[in-house]
């Protein structure tokens, strides 16, 4: 049999190429793109169809305890979506929060290749590698938490720097993680005090830090390992009114942190439909006086570039809330007084992460604005690059909205049918309405596959230029025939179900007819240090480990057992740092 | 010489508590040591090697004929296939993995899949549910907590090192547990745990929700206008209610004592959301006292394949949950299962009579490394591997973290992991209904 495949007639859009609808052919050998392929190699003839590479989700809750309580806590919406077993493809449920199995098909049905779990407590990184077993047909990596645990503080408050890049090092390497994850820094972790942090100088409890000092120290580290994807940050003083204003105080408190080898880019800032909430002039933080910060935040962007976003782009109807930031979390309860869980175990040590359903309802002002800052950023921002479009799956709603979210972003006429069944405040309290922009193909291509794929470090993914891993997705519309802004319903049909989504060459999805499992990797980052440097941090690690926690410094990596058949391991030299 | 080594760091696999410290010598591939340990864990550890089934078994009228392990995976398979309503039980007693082959299996054949905890903390599962859950992490307890409650819980019976690992040892922020950390018992007698209590409150058996409900009033500060309520004292009760909203940290440890009895899940959601409105005060968490060492991970390798933790039916293709239906005593009480699968559990042992009644008029497959009441009544007997002892695997700690069982001896000669056999079962299954 060959492994050749030739992609005849692509409409390709390719960002990194500069490819903007061109129609090409792509060939693909062992799962890769190549120059050309033999005479032998199969033929698809695409007859101009949409190709775009592997979509890219760099933030999407799909593995681990939060999930795993979230589904617990929700039978009630199992049930409205059961997946029955097929000859090929394992039974599970849908919906909101679907069964391991169903997240790795529904990604592959919508032509998603990649996705990273941004929320993993490392000392529970095993239940995460163990789970990774069963979700098919998406590469993923991991974004272990820090900016919580008792570790990072010690280290800060001794302002050892190179033992906090160290502890991370480790981290990475022994739990299999990608990058650093920080959320709520400080916040979380008064919440084991029954307490918040939300100001930037605020002194957290139990140790003489502040916010400032922890997320400057988290993205010194990471840009003195040289980690691929910068620090990915949760800001403090989340879902507050008004909050726009912290979270670009905390942009600036890292402006001028020099990222390695001249990168720009050194923050990466999440789901800003939580975080970038505006506050009517003379108002005060109250949900009646909300407005849209979308603006002011994309007016910060076009004037500073070091970092980079995700929208988290609220959906309506039923979602659920889960995050490592339990008093936000608690905030929630108390507005919804649904059902709130909260599990101390991980956040590393302290506070934990909070769990709450949430309904995003039209009729909601303060949700009829959250839905308009999203939007409102990612149509005034000068650069798309900087720009990730997502859900928060499923915190503003499930991934499977995404093609509803192209929709908004595609068509002005989807804007004004939407904000003309929701609650006013949507159109006079942003300033969407007036912005006529509409993203093209190009601009889908860049926020959905490119971005992500830069801002991650993953070389080989989002584009499908020679050397790429042929991960695509083909969706069963003819670019150049169709007027998508007019036809928003042809977007939500177009984008909901590939034609065909190619995963390392081979087609795991055909109109949405899944095949079994396909060729899958998760990609760590493995910092080598100075060998003094990584025998200090054994030492520190296995005495601090053993007095933080109740369990032992030995029992913390994860096994190789769990990671060697699906482990693709980046080496970068560390080695800089001092011991 | 003989070849001895010692194992630090070693977890023991057998209550809830799943303490990762012990220390082990081996001599000749045997365990003849233990140390650190609980009585416990120490029987698991240096009695693995009694009691065992070392073959394969077939029941033929009262007698239990030695088989060859393809001829019990075949006929375990054979009557599956012909089961139309088959029901897979257990799973708490052995690893993740094992979990995650019998979920297939399930889901192939159609079974009924459930674990123990429809029989132990179920109730605290539909209180979780119902409410949500703000859940402790042990380590917590040890750094943190200035008030614990154990409620309708014994540890010192069933978890022997809970209290001495998690809560009278010093913590980062608890340097003296004795003086800066009190601990209450709340059940219906006293109980050994009680003893060593700073307060012990009995109160009536079967009144654990009103009195539950009377400390969530008098927390959110409304007067109860009665003189006692469980057999207790409105005093004392005011005395607790003022204790739990002056801690700077709580924690609630709560046992079958709470889920098994009058109530069962409602007395939980009332503990849920009495844990709850605490947290408006003040910071408050909870923990069920889970006794299986894996039963936690068993309600997570269910809920991560299925969607739901426990009571699952495969019948239709899809999972669907109920507990009350789909759970296997009230499948054996209605007759309504025609074949078991038994893994790593003793449900001739445990469950109520009538249940065993069903039990004993249907053919049971058992997968265990010992003989049991369960292995006395199966048609067919395939003895496994210890997991934790004689093959790795991962399972979860009552707080939900997860921990890696090493394998530390070699099996008897033979002798698979649970899950090697299950995956047997799967393929002769398969074999067998494609022909
Ligand atoms: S307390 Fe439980 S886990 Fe710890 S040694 Fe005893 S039986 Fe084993």
């Amino acid at each position: 049999m060959s492994n050749e495949i030739l992609l005849k007639n692509c409409s390709l859009f390719d960002p990194v190429q500069g490819i903007d609808g061109e129609t090409v052919d792509i060939a693909i050998r062992d799962g890769r793109i190549v120059e050309s392929v033999g005479s032998k190699a199969t033929i698809i003839n695409l007859h101009h169809r949409l190709v775009m590479p592997g979509g890219v989700d760099l933030h999407s809750h799909i593995l681990g305890s939060k999930i795993g309580m979230a589904r617990t806590m929700m039978p009630e919406y199992h049930r409205t979506d059961p997946v029955p077993r097929t000859d090929t493809t394992r039974a599970g449920i849908g919906a909101i929060v679907p069964s391991s199995f169903v997240i790795g098909y529904r990604y592959a049905q919508m032509g998603y290749t990649t996705v990273i779990e941004p929320a993993v407590p490392a000392l529970k990184a095993l239940n995460v590698w163990e789970e990774l077993a069963d979700v098919p047909h998406i590469d993923v990596g991991l974004l272990p938490m820090f900016s919580n645990s008792m570790i990072t503080y010690h280290y800060l408050q001794n302002d050892d720097l190179s033992g906090l890049a160290a502890y991370i090092a480790w981290i990475l390497r022994k739990t299999g993680g990608m990058g650093v994850k920080v959320v709520n820094p400080g916040g979380t972790y008064a919440w084991a005090h029954g307490m918040n942090v939300r100001e930037l100088d605020t002194t957290i409890p139990d140790w003489d830090l502040t916010p400032r000092k922890i997320i400057r120290g988290l993205v010194e580290a990471v840009e003195s390992l040289g980690l691929p994807h910068p620090v990915h940050l949760h800001p403090n003083n989340l879902g507050k009114v008004g909050n726009v204003e912290t979270t670009i105080a905390q942009l600036e408190a890292v402006r001028d942190i020099k990222g390695h080898n001249g990168r720009k880019h050194i923050i990466h800032l999440t789901h800003i439909s939580f975080d970038s909430l505006g506050m009517m002039d003379e108002g005060v933080p109250e949900w009646k006086y909300v407005s849209s910060g979308g603006l002011e935040l994309a007016e910060y962007a076009n004037k500073n570039d070091h970092f980079t976003v995700d929208l988290g782009q609220i959906t309506f109807g039923p979602a659920i809330t889960m995050t490592g930031d339990g008093p936000f979390q608690f905030s929630l309860y108390q507005m919804t007084h649904n059902k709130w869980s909260n599990l101390s175990v991980d956040v590393e040590l302290p506070g934990g992460a909070g769990i709450v359903p949430y309904i995003y309802n039209p009729r909601s002002p303060a949700n009829a604005v959250q839905w308009a800052i999203a939007l409102e950023y990612a149509l005034s921002i000068d650069d798309v690059w900087r720009c990730v479009m997502t859900t928060d799956s499923p915190n503003a709603g499930p991934f499977t909205q995404y093609p509803l979210v192209l929709s908004w972003l595609m068509s002005r006429e989807q804007r004004k049918i939407w904000a003309d069944k929701i609650h006013p405040f949507a159109k006079e309290r942003s300033t969407l309405m007036d912005i006529e922009r509409e993203w093209s193909f190009y601009d889908v291509a860049i926020s959905t596959r490119a971005a992500p794929a830069r801002i991650l470090g993953l070389q080989n993914k989002g584009h499908l230029g020679v050397g790429a891993d042929a991960d695509v997705a083909v969706y069963d519309i003819v670019p150049v025939k169709i007027d998508l802004a007019k036809n928003p319903d042809r977007i939500l049909s177009a984008f909901s179900t590939s034609f065909l989504t190619l995963k390392r060459g081979e087609v795991v999805a055909k109109n949405g007819v899944l095949a079994g499992d396909g060729p899958r990797q998760v990609h760590t980052i493995h910092p080598q240090l100075d060998p003094a440097l990584w025998n200090r941090i054994n030492h520190e690690l296995e005495d601090l480990i053993n007095r933080f926690y109740v369990h032992s410094f030995h029992n913390y990596a994860v096994p190789s057992r769990y990671r060697e058949n699906m482990e693709q391991r980046s080496v970068i030299q560390s080695e800089r740092i001092s011991p | 010489m003989a070849d001895a080594h010692i194992l630090e760091n070693v977890v023991c696999p057998f209550c809830g508590c799943l303490c990762d410290d012990l220390r082990l010598t081996i001599e000749n591939d045997v365990i003849v040591q233990c140390e650190r340990g609980c009585a416990l864990g120490k029987a698991k550890f240096l009695h693995y090697r009694e009691d065992r089934m070392l073959s394969s078994t077939l029941r033929q009228g009262s007698s239990q004929i030695e088989i060859s392990l393809e001829t019990a995976i075949d006929h375990a398979a054979r009557i599956l296939v012909e089961a139309r309503r088959p029901l897979i039980y257990g799973l708490s007693s052995t690893e993740n993995d094992a979990h995650r082959e019998a979920y297939r299996l399930a889901e192939y054949i159609g079974a009924v899949v459930d674990n123990t905890s429809s029989v132990c903390h179920g109730p605290s599962i539909i209180g979780t549910q119902a409410s949500g859950e703000p859940m402790a992490s042990l380590a917590e307890v040890r750094n943190r907590a200035d008030l614990v409650i154990y409620w309708g819980a014994n540890p010192l019976y069933a978890h022997p090192r809970h209290v001495n690992r998690f809560v009278r040892a010093p913590g980062e922020y608890i340097r003296d547990p004795k003086a800066e950390r009190q601990m209450w018992v709340v059940d219906v007698r006293e109980s050994v745990t009680s003893r060593i209590a700073n307060r012990s409150l009995i109160i009536t058996p079967g009144s654990d929700l009103e009195v539950i409900g009377t400390l969530r009033a008098l927390v959110r500060g409304h007067t109860v206008d009665v003189a006692s309520v469980g057999g207790v004292s409105l005093d004392t009760l005011c005395e607790l209610a003022n204790a739990m909203k002056r801690a700077k940290y709580g924690v609630l440890f709560y046992g079958l004592g709470l889920t098994q009895s009058r109530g069962r899940h409602n007395n939980i959601d009332a503990a849920i959301r009495l844990v709850q409105d605490l947290n408006s005060f003040t910071k408050w968490s909870m923990l069920p006292m889970r006794g299986h060492y894996n039963v936690t991970g068993a309600n997570k390798t269910s809920t991560w394949t299925t969607g739901y933790p426990y009571a699952v039916d495969y019948s239709r293709g899809y999972p669907r949950y109920q507990p009350g239906e789909y759970t296997a005593v009230d499948l054996l009480r209605r007759r309504e299962v025609d074949a078991l699968l038994n893994v790593a559990a003793d449900p001739a042992a445990h469950f109520p009579r009538d249940a065993i009644r069903g039990l004993k008029s249907i053919p049971i497959i058992n997968l265990d490394p010992k003989r049991n009441l369960t292995s006395l009544i199966a048609s067919v007997n395939i003895p496994t591997a210890i997991a934790g002892i004689e093959c790795d695997g991962a399972v979860a700690r009552m707080d939900g973290l997860p921990l890696y069982l090493k394998k530390i001896v070699e099996p008897p000669e033979g002798i698979l992991p649970d899950r090697e056999v299950l995956r047997m079962i799967f393929d002769r299954v398969k074999e067998v209904s494609d022909n």
